[in-house]
Protein backbone atom coordinates (compact mmCIF):
# COMPACT_ATOMS: atom_id res chain seq x y z
CA UNK A 1 0.00 0.00 0.00
CA UNK A 2 1.57 3.62 -0.84
CA UNK A 3 1.23 6.54 1.22
CA UNK A 4 -1.53 8.23 -0.64
CA UNK A 5 -3.89 5.33 -0.32
CA UNK A 6 -2.87 5.08 3.63
CA UNK A 7 -3.65 8.71 4.16
CA UNK A 8 -7.12 8.00 1.82
CA UNK A 9 -7.99 4.91 3.81
CA UNK A 10 -6.87 6.34 7.10
CA UNK A 11 -9.99 5.46 9.35
CA UNK A 12 -10.43 4.01 12.81
CA UNK A 13 -8.95 0.74 13.31
CA UNK A 14 -8.68 0.77 9.86
CA UNK A 15 -4.97 -0.93 9.18
CA UNK A 16 -3.94 -4.41 11.15
CA UNK A 17 -0.85 -6.62 10.97
CA UNK A 18 -2.25 -8.24 7.65
CA UNK A 19 -1.93 -5.09 5.66
CA UNK A 20 0.93 -3.98 3.81
CA UNK A 21 1.59 -1.15 5.02
CA UNK A 22 4.61 1.68 4.02
CA UNK A 23 7.66 2.12 6.03
CA UNK A 24 6.71 5.84 6.80
CA UNK A 25 3.40 4.94 8.68
CA UNK A 26 5.21 1.82 10.19
CA UNK A 27 8.05 4.18 11.58
CA UNK A 28 5.52 6.83 13.08
CA UNK A 29 3.42 4.26 14.46
CA UNK A 30 6.32 2.66 16.21
CA UNK A 31 7.74 5.93 17.81
CA UNK A 32 4.10 6.90 18.88
CA UNK A 33 3.83 3.58 20.82
CA UNK A 34 6.83 3.11 21.76
CA UNK A 35 6.29 6.32 23.48
CA UNK A 36 3.75 5.19 25.08
CA UNK A 37 5.20 1.64 25.84
CA UNK A 38 7.87 3.38 27.73
CA UNK A 39 5.41 5.84 29.51
CA UNK A 40 4.20 3.28 31.36
CA UNK A 41 6.94 1.65 32.39
CA UNK A 42 8.67 4.66 33.74
CA UNK A 43 5.48 5.66 35.48
CA UNK A 44 5.33 2.45 37.36
CA UNK A 45 8.98 2.78 38.21
CA UNK A 46 8.02 6.50 39.60
CA UNK A 47 5.38 5.43 41.79
CA UNK A 48 6.89 2.11 42.96
CA UNK A 49 8.06 3.40 46.03
CA UNK A 50 4.83 4.48 47.64
CA UNK A 51 3.45 0.92 46.86
CA UNK A 52 5.72 1.20 50.65
CA UNK A 53 4.77 4.60 52.09
CA UNK A 54 0.95 4.09 51.38
CA UNK A 55 -0.37 5.00 54.41
CA UNK A 56 -2.70 1.91 55.09
CA UNK A 57 -3.25 -1.42 53.75
CA UNK A 58 -6.29 -1.01 51.57
CA UNK A 59 -4.44 1.73 49.71
CA UNK A 60 -0.82 -0.27 49.85
CA UNK A 61 -3.27 -2.40 47.60
CA UNK A 62 -4.54 -0.82 45.80
CA UNK A 63 -1.16 1.23 44.75
CA UNK A 64 0.43 -2.39 44.24
CA UNK A 65 -2.53 -3.06 42.00
CA UNK A 66 -1.93 -0.17 39.83
CA UNK A 67 1.75 -0.21 39.38
CA UNK A 68 0.90 -3.94 38.26
CA UNK A 69 -1.36 -2.41 36.25
CA UNK A 70 1.24 -0.40 34.30
CA UNK A 71 3.57 -2.77 33.84
CA UNK A 72 0.77 -5.01 32.27
CA UNK A 73 -0.44 -1.58 29.90
CA UNK A 74 3.22 -1.68 28.55
CA UNK A 75 3.37 -5.39 27.83
CA UNK A 76 0.17 -4.85 26.01
CA UNK A 77 1.53 -1.73 24.14
CA UNK A 78 5.21 -2.93 23.18
CA UNK A 79 3.30 -5.77 21.76
CA UNK A 80 1.37 -3.72 19.71
CA UNK A 81 4.41 -1.49 18.83
CA UNK A 82 5.81 -5.19 17.78
CA UNK A 83 3.67 -5.86 15.51
CA UNK A 84 4.51 -3.09 13.34
CA UNK A 85 7.39 -4.77 12.46
CA UNK A 86 10.25 -2.28 13.10
CA UNK A 87 11.49 -2.87 16.94
CA UNK A 88 11.43 -5.65 19.00
CA UNK A 89 10.03 -5.71 22.57
CA UNK A 90 13.57 -6.05 23.69
CA UNK A 91 15.02 -3.54 21.28
CA UNK A 92 12.26 -0.70 23.14
CA UNK A 93 13.42 -1.73 26.45
CA UNK A 94 16.89 -2.02 25.82
CA UNK A 95 16.50 1.44 23.74
CA UNK A 96 14.40 2.67 26.92
CA UNK A 97 17.75 1.69 29.42
CA UNK A 98 19.75 3.37 27.53
CA UNK A 99 18.58 6.29 27.49
CA UNK A 100 17.34 6.33 24.15
CA UNK A 101 13.49 5.58 24.14
CA UNK A 102 11.22 8.45 25.00
CA UNK A 103 8.81 8.70 27.44
CA UNK A 104 6.17 11.43 29.25
CA UNK A 105 7.84 14.27 31.04
CA UNK A 106 5.49 14.18 33.86
CA UNK A 107 7.81 11.02 34.59
CA UNK A 108 11.09 12.53 34.43
CA UNK A 109 10.31 14.41 37.61
CA UNK A 110 11.30 12.95 41.22
CA UNK A 111 8.16 11.80 43.45
CA UNK A 112 9.04 12.70 46.80
CA UNK A 113 5.90 12.65 48.97
CA UNK A 114 2.72 11.18 49.19
CA UNK A 115 1.16 14.56 48.75
CA UNK A 116 2.28 14.41 45.27
CA UNK A 117 0.83 11.27 44.26
CA UNK A 118 -2.79 12.73 43.32
CA UNK A 119 -0.81 15.14 40.89
CA UNK A 120 0.04 11.77 39.40
CA UNK A 121 -2.44 9.46 39.80
CA UNK A 122 -5.37 11.75 39.49
CA UNK A 123 -4.54 14.85 37.67
CA UNK A 124 -1.92 13.15 34.98
CA UNK A 125 -3.47 9.83 35.21
CA UNK A 126 -6.72 11.35 33.86
CA UNK A 127 -4.91 13.69 31.26
CA UNK A 128 -3.68 10.26 29.90
CA UNK A 129 -7.31 8.91 30.03
CA UNK A 130 -8.55 11.88 27.31
CA UNK A 131 -5.49 10.99 25.15
CA UNK A 132 -6.14 7.62 25.13
CA UNK A 133 -9.63 7.52 24.66
CA UNK A 134 -9.37 9.34 21.36
CA UNK A 135 -6.93 6.67 20.90
CA UNK A 136 -9.42 3.74 20.61
CA UNK A 137 -10.43 5.53 17.14
CA UNK A 138 -6.21 5.31 16.06
CA UNK A 139 -5.68 3.82 12.62
CA UNK A 140 -3.49 0.92 14.10
CA UNK A 141 -5.86 -1.81 15.15
CA UNK A 142 -3.90 -3.34 17.79
CA UNK A 143 -3.54 0.37 19.25
CA UNK A 144 -6.89 1.24 19.15
CA UNK A 145 -7.48 -2.65 20.81
CA UNK A 146 -4.78 -2.18 23.80
CA UNK A 147 -6.55 0.96 24.08
CA UNK A 148 -9.75 -0.66 25.31
CA UNK A 149 -8.32 -2.30 28.45
CA UNK A 150 -6.02 0.65 29.15
CA UNK A 151 -9.25 2.59 29.41
CA UNK A 152 -10.65 0.89 31.49
CA UNK A 153 -8.21 -0.06 34.01
CA UNK A 154 -6.76 3.76 33.93
CA UNK A 155 -10.50 4.49 34.54
CA UNK A 156 -10.34 2.84 38.69
CA UNK A 157 -6.59 4.67 38.63
CA UNK A 158 -8.05 7.77 38.20
CA UNK A 159 -10.81 7.07 40.57
CA UNK A 160 -8.30 6.24 43.22
CA UNK A 161 -6.07 9.16 42.67
CA UNK A 162 -9.12 11.51 42.73
CA UNK A 163 -10.12 9.91 46.29
CA UNK A 164 -6.51 10.49 47.38
CA UNK A 165 -6.62 13.63 46.65
CA UNK A 166 -9.99 14.10 47.94
CA UNK A 167 -8.66 12.76 51.71
CA UNK A 168 -5.59 14.91 51.64
CA UNK A 169 -8.21 18.04 50.84
CA UNK A 170 -10.37 17.17 53.79
CA UNK A 171 -7.53 16.09 56.33
CA UNK A 172 -5.56 17.98 58.32
CA UNK A 173 -4.70 21.74 57.77
CA UNK A 174 -0.81 20.72 56.91
CA UNK A 175 -2.11 18.17 54.48
CA UNK A 176 -4.24 20.61 52.69
CA UNK A 177 -1.63 23.45 52.80
CA UNK A 178 1.41 20.52 50.95
CA UNK A 179 -1.41 19.39 48.68
CA UNK A 180 -1.57 23.15 47.49
CA UNK A 181 2.04 23.38 46.83
CA UNK A 182 2.55 20.12 45.13
CA UNK A 183 0.07 21.05 42.99
CA UNK A 184 1.52 24.31 42.19
CA UNK A 185 4.58 22.95 41.25
CA UNK A 186 3.08 20.10 39.15
CA UNK A 187 0.58 22.28 37.60
CA UNK A 188 2.79 23.54 34.53
CA UNK A 189 4.31 19.93 34.13
CA UNK A 190 0.46 18.40 33.76
CA UNK A 191 -0.12 21.09 31.31
CA UNK A 192 2.85 20.60 29.63
CA UNK A 193 1.50 17.10 29.24
CA UNK A 194 -0.07 17.15 25.84
CA UNK A 195 3.37 18.66 24.83
CA UNK A 196 4.09 22.43 22.79
CA UNK A 197 1.71 23.80 20.68
CA UNK A 198 0.51 22.26 17.28
CA UNK A 199 2.54 24.76 15.33
CA UNK A 200 5.69 23.60 17.52
CA UNK A 201 4.94 20.12 17.49
CA UNK A 202 7.00 17.66 14.96
CA UNK A 203 4.95 14.71 14.48
CA UNK A 204 1.46 15.80 14.56
CA UNK A 205 0.83 16.47 10.79
CA UNK A 206 2.09 12.85 9.54
CA UNK A 207 0.12 11.00 12.44
CA UNK A 208 -3.17 12.77 11.94
CA UNK A 209 -2.77 12.59 8.32
CA UNK A 210 -2.40 9.02 8.35
CA UNK A 211 -5.53 8.42 11.44
CA UNK A 212 -2.94 7.40 13.71
CA UNK A 213 -3.82 10.58 15.93
CA UNK A 214 -6.97 11.52 16.40
CA UNK A 215 -7.04 14.96 18.23
CA UNK A 216 -4.75 17.89 18.14
CA UNK A 217 -1.95 18.71 21.42
CA UNK A 218 -4.39 21.98 21.43
CA UNK A 219 -7.39 20.26 21.59
CA UNK A 220 -6.56 17.68 24.04
CA UNK A 221 -5.17 20.14 26.46
CA UNK A 222 -7.97 22.32 26.02
CA UNK A 223 -10.48 20.36 27.10
CA UNK A 224 -8.33 18.47 29.74
CA UNK A 225 -8.36 22.13 30.94
CA UNK A 226 -12.28 22.55 30.97
CA UNK A 227 -12.33 19.12 32.63
CA UNK A 228 -10.30 19.44 35.48
CA UNK A 229 -9.59 23.08 36.67
CA UNK A 230 -13.40 22.59 38.09
CA UNK A 231 -12.28 19.62 39.53
CA UNK A 232 -9.64 21.30 41.36
CA UNK A 233 -11.50 24.03 42.34
CA UNK A 234 -14.10 21.42 43.95
CA UNK A 235 -11.21 19.56 46.04
CA UNK A 236 -10.22 23.08 47.24
CA UNK A 237 -7.17 23.79 45.07
CA UNK A 238 -6.40 27.09 44.16
CA UNK A 239 -5.46 27.27 40.25
CA UNK A 240 -1.94 28.85 40.20
CA UNK A 241 -1.97 32.47 38.42
CA UNK A 242 1.03 30.95 36.41
CA UNK A 243 0.70 29.86 33.40
CA UNK A 244 -2.30 32.22 33.13
CA UNK A 245 -5.22 30.37 31.55
CA UNK A 246 -8.03 32.74 29.78
CA UNK A 247 -11.24 32.10 29.59
CA UNK A 248 -13.27 31.84 26.95
CA UNK A 249 -16.33 33.73 25.77
CA UNK A 250 -18.13 30.52 26.14
CA UNK A 251 -16.75 29.35 29.34
CA UNK A 252 -14.11 26.81 27.68
CA UNK A 253 -10.16 27.57 28.87
CA UNK A 254 -7.13 28.16 27.27
CA UNK A 255 -3.76 28.41 28.23
CA UNK A 256 -1.00 30.78 27.72
CA UNK A 257 1.74 28.82 26.33
CA UNK A 258 4.85 31.26 26.89
CA UNK A 259 4.14 31.05 30.18
CA UNK A 260 5.37 27.78 30.18
CA UNK A 261 8.42 26.42 30.52
CA UNK A 262 9.40 25.14 26.91
CA UNK A 263 13.02 25.17 27.50
CA UNK A 264 12.69 22.61 30.06
CA UNK A 265 10.40 20.78 28.48
CA UNK A 266 12.98 20.13 25.37
CA UNK A 267 15.52 19.34 27.80
CA UNK A 268 13.39 16.49 28.97
CA UNK A 269 11.98 15.52 25.54
CA UNK A 270 15.84 14.88 25.07
CA UNK A 271 16.41 13.16 28.04
CA UNK A 272 19.01 14.97 29.36
CA UNK A 273 16.75 16.32 32.14
CA UNK A 274 18.81 15.37 35.33
CA UNK A 275 16.06 14.11 38.17
CA UNK A 276 14.93 12.46 34.64
CA UNK A 277 18.14 10.99 34.21
CA UNK A 278 18.57 9.84 37.16
CA UNK A 279 15.57 7.71 37.14
CA UNK A 280 16.55 6.02 33.56
CA UNK A 281 19.24 4.97 35.05
CA UNK A 282 17.90 3.66 38.36
CA UNK A 283 15.91 1.60 36.42
CA UNK A 284 18.39 0.38 34.22
CA UNK A 285 20.84 -0.77 36.89
CA UNK A 286 17.66 -2.96 38.11
CA UNK A 287 17.36 -4.35 34.38
CA UNK A 288 21.49 -5.03 34.42
CA UNK A 289 20.99 -6.61 37.90
CA UNK A 290 18.48 -9.45 36.61
CA UNK A 291 20.31 -9.83 33.06
CA UNK A 292 21.60 -13.13 34.14
CA UNK A 293 18.19 -14.22 34.79
CA UNK A 294 17.46 -13.47 31.57
CA UNK A 295 20.21 -14.83 29.78
CA UNK A 296 19.40 -18.24 31.62
CA UNK A 297 15.88 -18.06 30.74
CA UNK A 298 17.32 -17.52 26.77
CA UNK A 299 19.54 -20.49 27.16
CA UNK A 300 16.33 -22.44 28.49
CA UNK A 301 14.03 -21.33 25.46
CA UNK A 302 17.15 -21.89 22.75
CA UNK A 303 17.43 -25.29 23.66
CA UNK A 304 13.73 -25.96 24.19
CA UNK A 305 13.18 -25.09 20.51
CA UNK A 306 13.12 -21.44 20.85
CA UNK A 307 9.54 -20.45 22.11
CA UNK A 308 8.90 -17.39 24.12
CA UNK A 309 10.02 -17.86 28.05
CA UNK A 310 6.86 -17.84 29.81
CA UNK A 311 6.42 -21.63 31.15
CA UNK A 312 7.57 -20.15 34.70
CA UNK A 313 5.35 -16.81 34.99
CA UNK B 1 -13.61 -29.24 70.85
CA UNK B 2 -16.19 -27.04 71.33
CA UNK B 3 -15.85 -23.93 69.25
CA UNK B 4 -14.89 -20.61 70.48
CA UNK B 5 -17.27 -18.40 68.62
CA UNK B 6 -18.12 -15.36 70.54
CA UNK B 7 -15.25 -13.04 70.83
CA UNK B 8 -16.43 -11.16 73.94
CA UNK B 9 -17.00 -14.75 75.86
CA UNK B 10 -12.87 -15.88 75.47
CA UNK B 11 -11.23 -15.75 78.44
CA UNK B 12 -7.81 -14.50 79.05
CA UNK B 13 -5.99 -17.47 77.83
CA UNK B 14 -7.93 -17.85 75.04
CA UNK B 15 -7.75 -14.65 74.12
CA UNK B 16 -3.85 -14.67 74.35
CA UNK B 17 -3.73 -18.18 72.27
CA UNK B 18 -5.80 -16.31 69.44
CA UNK B 19 -4.46 -12.94 69.31
CA UNK B 20 -0.79 -15.20 69.07
CA UNK B 21 -1.97 -17.84 66.58
CA UNK B 22 -3.53 -14.33 64.29
CA UNK B 23 -0.53 -12.03 64.92
CA UNK B 24 1.92 -14.92 63.55
CA UNK B 25 -0.13 -15.30 60.37
CA UNK B 26 -0.72 -11.75 59.61
CA UNK B 27 2.62 -10.57 60.19
CA UNK B 28 4.28 -13.07 58.46
CA UNK B 29 2.04 -12.30 54.96
CA UNK B 30 2.28 -8.35 55.59
CA UNK B 31 6.11 -8.46 55.96
CA UNK B 32 6.31 -10.69 53.24
CA UNK B 33 4.10 -8.84 50.90
CA UNK B 34 5.92 -6.13 51.91
CA UNK B 35 9.18 -7.47 50.72
CA UNK B 36 7.82 -8.54 47.28
CA UNK B 37 6.24 -5.04 46.12
CA UNK B 38 10.31 -4.54 45.73
CA UNK B 39 10.58 -6.45 42.97
CA UNK B 40 7.61 -4.41 41.35
CA UNK B 41 9.16 -2.64 38.34
CA UNK B 42 12.64 -4.57 38.81
CA UNK B 43 11.41 -8.25 37.86
CA UNK B 44 13.81 -9.98 35.14
CA UNK B 45 10.77 -9.35 32.62
CA UNK B 46 7.20 -8.04 32.23
CA UNK B 47 5.95 -11.20 32.61
CA UNK B 48 7.91 -12.20 35.97
CA UNK B 49 6.73 -8.70 37.19
CA UNK B 50 3.19 -9.13 36.57
CA UNK B 51 3.02 -12.94 38.28
CA UNK B 52 5.23 -11.45 41.63
CA UNK B 53 3.10 -8.10 41.68
CA UNK B 54 0.25 -11.01 41.45
CA UNK B 55 1.52 -12.64 44.88
CA UNK B 56 2.11 -9.87 46.56
CA UNK B 57 -1.17 -8.32 46.32
CA UNK B 58 -2.77 -12.13 47.61
CA UNK B 59 -0.33 -12.19 50.49
CA UNK B 60 -1.07 -8.70 51.27
CA UNK B 61 -4.62 -9.96 51.06
CA UNK B 62 -4.16 -12.71 52.93
CA UNK B 63 -2.42 -10.03 55.59
CA UNK B 64 -5.65 -7.87 55.50
CA UNK B 65 -7.95 -11.13 56.51
CA UNK B 66 -5.90 -12.01 59.34
CA UNK B 67 -5.89 -8.62 60.68
CA UNK B 68 -9.54 -7.98 59.81
CA UNK B 69 -10.21 -11.61 62.49
CA UNK B 70 -7.74 -9.30 65.08
CA UNK B 71 -10.10 -6.80 64.96
CA UNK B 72 -12.46 -8.69 66.54
CA UNK B 73 -10.38 -9.10 69.48
CA UNK B 74 -10.55 -4.94 69.49
CA UNK B 75 -7.59 -3.88 67.64
CA UNK B 76 -7.70 -1.56 64.85
CA UNK B 77 -5.95 -1.48 61.69
CA UNK B 78 -3.48 1.70 62.92
CA UNK B 79 -2.77 -0.44 66.52
CA UNK B 80 -1.44 -3.60 64.20
CA UNK B 81 0.61 -1.83 62.05
CA UNK B 82 1.22 1.76 62.07
CA UNK B 83 1.50 2.52 65.48
CA UNK B 84 2.93 -0.95 66.70
CA UNK B 85 6.07 -1.18 67.91
CA UNK B 86 8.60 -2.79 65.56
CA UNK B 87 9.78 -4.89 68.47
CA UNK B 88 5.87 -6.22 68.86
CA UNK B 89 5.72 -8.08 65.34
CA UNK B 90 5.63 -11.69 65.51
CA UNK B 91 7.11 -12.17 62.05
CA UNK B 92 9.49 -14.58 60.98
CA UNK B 93 13.42 -13.35 60.27
CA UNK B 94 13.13 -15.00 56.65
CA UNK B 95 10.31 -13.11 55.72
CA UNK B 96 11.80 -9.13 56.90
CA UNK B 97 15.46 -9.79 55.18
CA UNK B 98 16.06 -7.36 52.78
CA UNK B 99 16.83 -8.55 48.57
CA UNK B 100 20.27 -7.64 47.34
CA UNK B 101 19.42 -6.14 44.15
CA UNK B 102 18.48 -8.57 41.33
CA UNK B 103 18.91 -11.37 43.27
CA UNK B 104 16.23 -13.68 41.80
CA UNK B 105 17.25 -16.64 43.13
CA UNK B 106 16.69 -15.12 46.62
CA UNK B 107 13.33 -14.17 45.68
CA UNK B 108 11.75 -17.90 44.17
CA UNK B 109 13.54 -19.85 46.93
CA UNK B 110 12.40 -17.62 49.83
CA UNK B 111 9.01 -17.85 48.03
CA UNK B 112 9.70 -21.68 47.84
CA UNK B 113 10.64 -21.83 51.80
CA UNK B 114 7.77 -20.25 52.42
CA UNK B 115 4.83 -21.09 50.49
CA UNK B 116 6.11 -24.68 51.49
CA UNK B 117 5.20 -23.99 54.89
CA UNK B 118 2.58 -21.83 54.52
CA UNK B 119 0.74 -25.06 52.85
CA UNK B 120 1.17 -27.19 55.83
CA UNK B 121 0.31 -24.63 58.36
CA UNK B 122 -2.80 -24.16 56.21
CA UNK B 123 -3.82 -27.40 56.72
CA UNK B 124 -3.44 -27.49 60.39
CA UNK B 125 -5.90 -24.61 60.18
CA UNK B 126 -8.68 -26.38 58.23
CA UNK B 127 -10.61 -27.42 61.55
CA UNK B 128 -9.82 -24.16 63.49
CA UNK B 129 -11.79 -24.22 66.57
CA UNK B 130 -12.29 -20.25 65.63
CA UNK B 131 -14.95 -20.93 62.92
CA UNK B 132 -13.84 -17.30 61.23
CA UNK B 133 -10.10 -19.45 60.70
CA UNK B 134 -11.27 -22.15 59.38
CA UNK B 135 -13.84 -20.42 56.98
CA UNK B 136 -10.49 -18.17 55.46
CA UNK B 137 -8.48 -20.65 55.22
CA UNK B 138 -9.98 -21.98 51.88
CA UNK B 139 -9.97 -18.99 49.98
CA UNK B 140 -6.03 -18.50 50.99
CA UNK B 141 -5.44 -22.28 50.14
CA UNK B 142 -6.57 -21.87 46.49
CA UNK B 143 -3.82 -19.12 46.20
CA UNK B 144 -0.90 -20.64 47.75
CA UNK B 145 -0.93 -23.68 45.84
CA UNK B 146 -0.52 -21.22 42.45
CA UNK B 147 2.52 -19.50 44.70
CA UNK B 148 3.91 -23.29 45.46
CA UNK B 149 3.99 -24.17 42.21
CA UNK B 150 4.78 -20.56 40.58
CA UNK B 151 7.84 -21.20 43.30
CA UNK B 152 9.10 -24.58 42.46
CA UNK B 153 8.85 -23.75 38.28
CA UNK B 154 11.60 -20.95 38.91
CA UNK B 155 13.24 -22.91 41.17
CA UNK B 156 13.93 -25.89 39.48
CA UNK B 157 14.92 -23.64 36.43
CA UNK B 158 17.19 -21.73 38.14
CA UNK B 159 19.05 -24.83 39.85
CA UNK B 160 19.42 -26.14 35.51
CA UNK B 161 21.85 -23.65 34.92
CA UNK B 162 25.70 -23.05 37.02
CA UNK B 163 24.65 -19.38 37.92
CA UNK B 164 21.56 -19.73 39.21
CA UNK B 165 22.52 -22.93 40.72
CA UNK B 166 25.45 -20.91 42.77
CA UNK B 167 23.14 -18.37 43.30
CA UNK B 168 20.35 -20.64 44.44
CA UNK B 169 23.14 -22.53 47.10
CA UNK B 170 24.13 -18.69 48.23
CA UNK B 171 20.31 -18.11 49.23
CA UNK B 172 20.08 -21.25 50.48
CA UNK B 173 22.77 -21.15 53.27
CA UNK B 174 21.58 -17.52 53.93
CA UNK B 175 17.87 -17.90 54.11
CA UNK B 176 17.57 -21.58 55.94
CA UNK B 177 18.44 -20.46 59.11
CA UNK B 178 16.08 -18.06 59.07
CA UNK B 179 13.32 -20.33 57.84
CA UNK B 180 13.47 -22.47 60.43
CA UNK B 181 12.06 -19.62 62.58
CA UNK B 182 9.13 -20.05 61.38
CA UNK B 183 8.47 -22.66 63.67
CA UNK B 184 9.42 -21.18 66.33
CA UNK B 185 7.37 -20.26 69.56
CA UNK B 186 6.00 -16.69 70.40
CA UNK B 187 5.84 -18.06 74.00
CA UNK B 188 5.86 -21.70 74.70
CA UNK B 189 3.27 -22.02 76.85
CA UNK B 190 1.07 -19.79 74.90
CA UNK B 191 2.20 -22.38 72.08
CA UNK B 192 0.85 -25.01 73.90
CA UNK B 193 -2.33 -23.23 74.44
CA UNK B 194 -2.82 -22.66 70.83
CA UNK B 195 -2.95 -26.72 70.14
CA UNK B 196 -4.61 -27.31 73.20
CA UNK B 197 -7.39 -24.94 72.49
CA UNK B 198 -7.87 -26.56 69.31
CA UNK B 199 -7.27 -23.30 66.60
CA UNK B 200 -4.40 -25.07 65.02
CA UNK B 201 -4.17 -28.98 65.27
CA UNK B 202 -0.50 -29.48 64.86
CA UNK B 203 2.33 -28.41 66.94
CA UNK B 204 5.09 -26.27 65.78
CA UNK B 205 7.40 -29.47 66.41
CA UNK B 206 4.78 -31.37 64.10
CA UNK B 207 4.85 -28.94 61.12
CA UNK B 208 9.01 -28.27 61.24
CA UNK B 209 9.60 -31.96 61.05
CA UNK B 210 7.08 -32.31 58.09
CA UNK B 211 8.36 -29.27 56.55
CA UNK B 212 12.02 -30.81 56.85
CA UNK B 213 10.84 -33.77 55.21
CA UNK B 214 9.49 -32.61 51.89
CA UNK B 215 11.79 -29.49 51.33
CA UNK B 216 15.32 -31.19 52.61
CA UNK B 217 14.41 -34.02 49.87
CA UNK B 218 12.85 -31.40 47.22
CA UNK B 219 16.36 -29.00 47.52
CA UNK B 220 18.74 -32.34 47.56
CA UNK B 221 17.21 -33.56 44.83
CA UNK B 222 18.06 -29.88 42.91
CA UNK B 223 21.76 -30.58 44.10
CA UNK B 224 21.77 -28.04 46.96
CA UNK B 225 23.69 -28.66 49.93
CA UNK B 226 21.76 -28.03 53.41
CA UNK B 227 22.78 -28.01 56.99
CA UNK B 228 20.55 -31.26 57.31
CA UNK B 229 20.70 -34.09 55.26
CA UNK B 230 17.92 -36.50 54.50
CA UNK B 231 20.79 -39.52 53.60
CA UNK B 232 22.11 -39.18 57.11
CA UNK B 233 18.84 -40.26 59.14
CA UNK B 234 15.56 -39.80 57.56
CA UNK B 235 12.79 -40.48 59.92
CA UNK B 236 13.92 -38.06 62.03
CA UNK B 237 14.08 -34.69 60.91
CA UNK B 238 14.12 -32.11 63.69
CA UNK B 239 14.97 -28.80 64.25
CA UNK B 240 17.58 -28.09 66.70
CA UNK B 241 18.96 -25.22 68.71
CA UNK B 242 22.16 -24.71 67.04
CA UNK B 243 20.53 -25.05 63.08
CA UNK B 244 18.26 -21.42 64.47
CA UNK B 245 19.59 -17.71 64.02
CA UNK B 246 20.31 -15.16 66.59
CA UNK B 247 17.51 -13.24 65.89
CA UNK B 248 13.94 -15.65 65.39
CA UNK B 249 11.40 -12.50 64.62
CA UNK B 250 8.95 -14.18 66.62
CA UNK B 251 10.53 -13.53 70.08
CA UNK B 252 10.18 -9.81 68.92
CA UNK B 253 14.10 -9.88 68.13
CA UNK B 254 14.33 -8.85 64.59
CA UNK B 255 17.22 -8.05 62.04
CA UNK B 256 18.11 -4.29 61.92
CA UNK B 257 16.12 -4.88 57.89
CA UNK B 258 12.94 -5.01 59.43
CA UNK B 259 13.61 -1.37 62.17
CA UNK B 260 14.34 0.47 58.53
CA UNK B 261 12.00 -1.56 56.71
CA UNK B 262 9.17 -0.57 59.62
CA UNK B 263 10.39 3.04 59.34
CA UNK B 264 9.58 3.02 55.67
CA UNK B 265 6.37 1.58 55.40
CA UNK B 266 5.29 4.18 58.11
CA UNK B 267 6.73 7.21 56.71
CA UNK B 268 3.61 8.74 55.08
CA UNK B 269 1.60 7.85 58.45
CA UNK B 270 3.82 10.03 60.39
CA UNK B 271 4.95 12.49 57.96
CA UNK B 272 1.63 13.62 57.69
CA UNK B 273 0.62 13.26 61.14
CA UNK B 274 -2.38 10.62 60.82
CA UNK B 275 -3.71 8.73 63.21
CA UNK B 276 -6.35 6.35 61.61
CA UNK B 277 -6.11 4.26 58.10
CA UNK B 278 -8.24 4.60 55.06
CA UNK B 279 -10.12 1.64 54.59
CA UNK B 280 -11.64 1.87 50.44
CA UNK B 281 -12.44 -1.75 50.39
CA UNK B 282 -15.22 -3.52 52.48
CA UNK B 283 -14.54 -5.60 55.71
CA UNK B 284 -13.82 -9.22 54.42
CA UNK B 285 -16.42 -11.51 55.04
Amino acid sequence: MDLNTVKERAGPREFSPADDLPREYREAATRMIEFHANSEIMGAYLERPFIRQAPSIDRKLAFSAKVQDEIGHGQLLYRAAESLGVKTREEMLDDLANGDGKFLNCFHYPLKSWVEIPMISFFVDGAAMRRQATLRRTSWEPYAHAMDKVCFEEGFHVKHGEDILKELMTGSRAEQQRTQEAFEEWWPRIIQFFGPTDDKSTHHDFAASVGLKQQSNDELRDAFLDQYIPKARKHGLEIPDEPRIRERDDGTYAVEEGDLDWDEFFTIAKNDYEPGLGQINGRKQAQEAVQWVRETIEDDATTAGGHAPQAAD
Amino acid sequence: MAALENPADLDEREREALETLLKRLADDEFVLAERYTEWQVRAPSLESDLALANNAQDELGHARLWYDVLEDLGFEEQELVYERDPADFRHATLVELPFEEGDWADAVLRSYLYDAAEELRLEALEDSSYPKIADRVGKIQSEEAYHLEHAQNWVERLADGEEGHQRLQDALDRLFPHALTLFEPVDPDVETDIVDLGLRDATLEELGEEWLSIVVPYLESLELELPVSSQVDDDTFEITEEMLPEKRGRDGSHTDAWADLHDELTHTYRDLGRSETTKIMEKPE
